[in-house]
């Protein structure tokens, strides 16, 4: 039975069953955004895609995630480094520390952020009375996607790390290279295809993020509305239509972005 | 291989004690009935106090059966969707009528609710400014919230109802006080002071609740609300101060049943309860939580803590909700104030 001559029917009949799996779970609520999006045409979904709004917090989500990624990468880039080299006591804990947030509710995030940053919180305290605030501004979207993607970048770069052959590292200092130039010239290229994934695994989980955002960015159409927020803004007041329109967006984003991760990393690390 | 059983030890009874406990089911007792409510964000408290215990009891005495109730609290829009989406409520209490037209329209109520007691009104509360102690930013009436460095805590439109009673208390207020000195409503002037209170506003969440919240961790300086949410604040002692505005909007809260989530055999417990609401007993139970009574305004009068309005309006200035919507919420603030930010 296995193999009708020649040809296994195991292979065609599991991969429709995983597709039969995907189906309903996946594959068609992503149908259903498209199929709703096209059903008036494309003028209405483009005309539903270009209005100022959702412009602006289509922007305002790329451009936060963009700071976010950013920082997260040179911290895992950093972080990695000090606990790969260096074995001191709490290490362990550290690790668990910083992996954290992918367990934590986004909502807990987000009020966490609130509370420290209020005008009632720790830090909020000193930062308040001088008139300046950082809640309910881009900074509080920086902020609170800085910690729900913090673990994303460390946990791709610190593993390339770990397994780093340091003979390359060593031949370098020994031929009289400073700490920084052994960095730059000998660790850095070869942690090119970790470096990228991890800013797209960060920068895609930080367009998408929604529960911490809604509590911290004050939700303000055209000054602190971010994309997942305009959808359920738009969603609420039954206007669905231009909700789906950056449904697709998003949706056709972290299509792109995801497709580039798997195809990128081998192509450049192998280089 | 060893280490794997210790895992496996650890972790497969864990596992299987999830898997065998299924879904979590809603707790029900054996021989009451239940009701479901969903209520907008501020009537939480009158509600599971003082409302449900009293009808309670009194179904307990003429009929010898428990009515135990669920209930939900979020924004008014917030509850209409869910409704409409499918959520199972028998009754909605709400902040704005246009939720009912909504819930009406999409099928989920179908009697007339405006032939119920005073088309369905339970209460009312004015809308007032709610400051720090001592009132440091020196806010005496809505248009001093457009003053420069002043941050305003806004509800969001598009989930509150009480956010849409702020829009038409601002905007009201402007036309009343305009018509007080020139006999005449001034738009353009309720418009600007609209604006300009909005370019203040540093954020909008979901519900009245919600912005009081966050007004009690400290954001903001103002906070427009219900009065009832102000007295509830002083009474748990928090440092604010009532603003009482010369002139602002009585908000009037309706209840109805959804008639789609509704069988024969409940029908008999969950009219009694929507008639209850308009009871001596549960008006005063409102005032007591600070919502005014809409049967007996000696109720009102008796409550000193209540702020006596110089020009007091309702949504009828703009010729009801079926009006107000479309031109004050969806002309004016849409597409004059949240536009041109």
């Amino acid at each position: 039975m296995r193999h009708v001559r020649g040809f296994d029917v195991v292979r065609p009949l599991s991969v429709a069953a995983m597709i039969g799996i995907m189906l309903p779970l996946v594959l068609l609520p992503l149908y259903a955004i498209f199929w709703f999006g096209m059903s008036k045409g494309l003028g209405s979904f483009w005309a539903a895609l270009t209005a100022p709004e959702a412009v602006f917090a289509l922007k305002l989500s790329m451009v936060t995630s963009f700071w976010a990624t950013v920082f997260n990468v040179l911290f895992g880039l950093f972080a990695s480094y000090v606990l790969s080299r260096y074995n001191f006591w709490g290490r362990n804990a550290l690790i668990v520390t910083i992996s954290l947030p992918t367990a934590i509710p986004t909502a807990v995030a987000g009020f966490s952020l609130l509370l420290l940053w209020g005008p009632y919180g720790m830090l909020g305290k000193w930062v308040d009375p001088r008139g300046e605030w950082l809640m309910f501004t881009a900074w509080a979207i920086i902020l609170a996607n800085i910690f729900v993607t913090f673990p994303l970048a460390f946990g791709v770069i610190k593993p390339v790390f770990d397994t780093m052959s340091r003979s390359l590292e060593e031949a370098s200092a020994t031929i009289g290279a400073t700490r920084w130039q052994t960095f730059w010239h000998v660790t850095l290229p070869s942690l090119r295809g970790a470096i990228v994934t991890g800013a797209l695994l960060t920068f895609a989980r930080a367009v998408g993020e929604f529960g911490s955002t809604i509590l911290v960015s004050g939700n303000l159409a055209n000054r602190t509305q971010t994309a997942p927020l305009y959808i359920f803004a738009k969603f609420n007041e039954g206007q669905v239509e231009a909700a789906n329109a950056v449904a697709i967006v998003l949706a056709l984003f972290s299509f792109a972005i995801f497709s580039v991760l798997f195809f990128a990393r081998d192509w450049l690390d192998t280089e | 291989m060893n280490r794997l059983k210790i895992f496996g030890v650890l972790f497969i009874p864990a596992a299987l004690l999830l898997a065998g406990s299924c879904l979590p089911k809603p707790h029900t007792d054996g021989g009451g009935v239940s009701l479901t409510v969903s209520g907008f964000s501020i009537m939480k408290e009158t509600l599971e106090k003082s409302v449900y215990p009293g009808f309670a009891a009194k179904w307990k005495k003429e009929h010898g059966q428990d009515v135990n109730f669920t209930s939900s609290f979020a924004g008014s829009e917030t509850i209409t969707n869910q409704i409409l989406q499918g959520l199972e409520a028998d009754i909605a209490i709400l902040s704005i009528e246009r939720d009912v037209e909504r819930l009406s329209a999409g099928g989920a109520v179908t009697a007339n609710w405006r032939l119920l007691p005073h088309q369905s009104i339970v209460n009312k509360t004015p809308f007032v400014i709610l400051v720090r102690k001592g009132n440091p930013k020196g806010i005496k009436d809505f248009p001093d919230l457009a003053k420069p460095g002043v941050k305003v805590i806004h509800p969001d439109p598009v989930s509150s109802g009480g956010a849409q009673w702020s829009i038409l208390a601002i905007y009201g207020s402007e036309l009343k006080k305009s018509e007080k000195e020139t006999g005449g409503y001034d738009q353009a002037r309720a418009l600007k002071s609209l604006q300009a209170i909005w370019r203040n506003v540093i954020a909008t969440p979901g519900s009245a609740r919600e912005a009081r919240t966050q007004f009690e961790r400290g954001f903001g300086d103002a906070l427009i609300t219900y009065e009832l949410e102000g007295l509830l604040m002083k009474e748990a002692g928090a440092e604010v101060e009532v603003v009482v505005p010369q002139s602002t909007i009585f908000s009037e809260h309706p209840a109805v049943i959804i008639d789609r989530n509704v069988t024969a055999q409940e029908r008999p417990v969950v009219e009694a309860f929507l008639q209850y609401l308009w009871s001596d007993e549960a008006q005063r139970a409102f005032v007591k939580y600070h919502f005014r009574s809409v049967t007996d305004e000696k109720l009102n009068e008796d409550k000193k803590e209540f702020a006596r309005i110089e020009i007091p309006f309702t949504v009828e200035l703009f010729g009801g909700w079926t009006r107000a919507y479309p031109e004050i919420i969806e002309k004016v603030w849409r597409e004059q104030v949240q536009r041109k930010q």
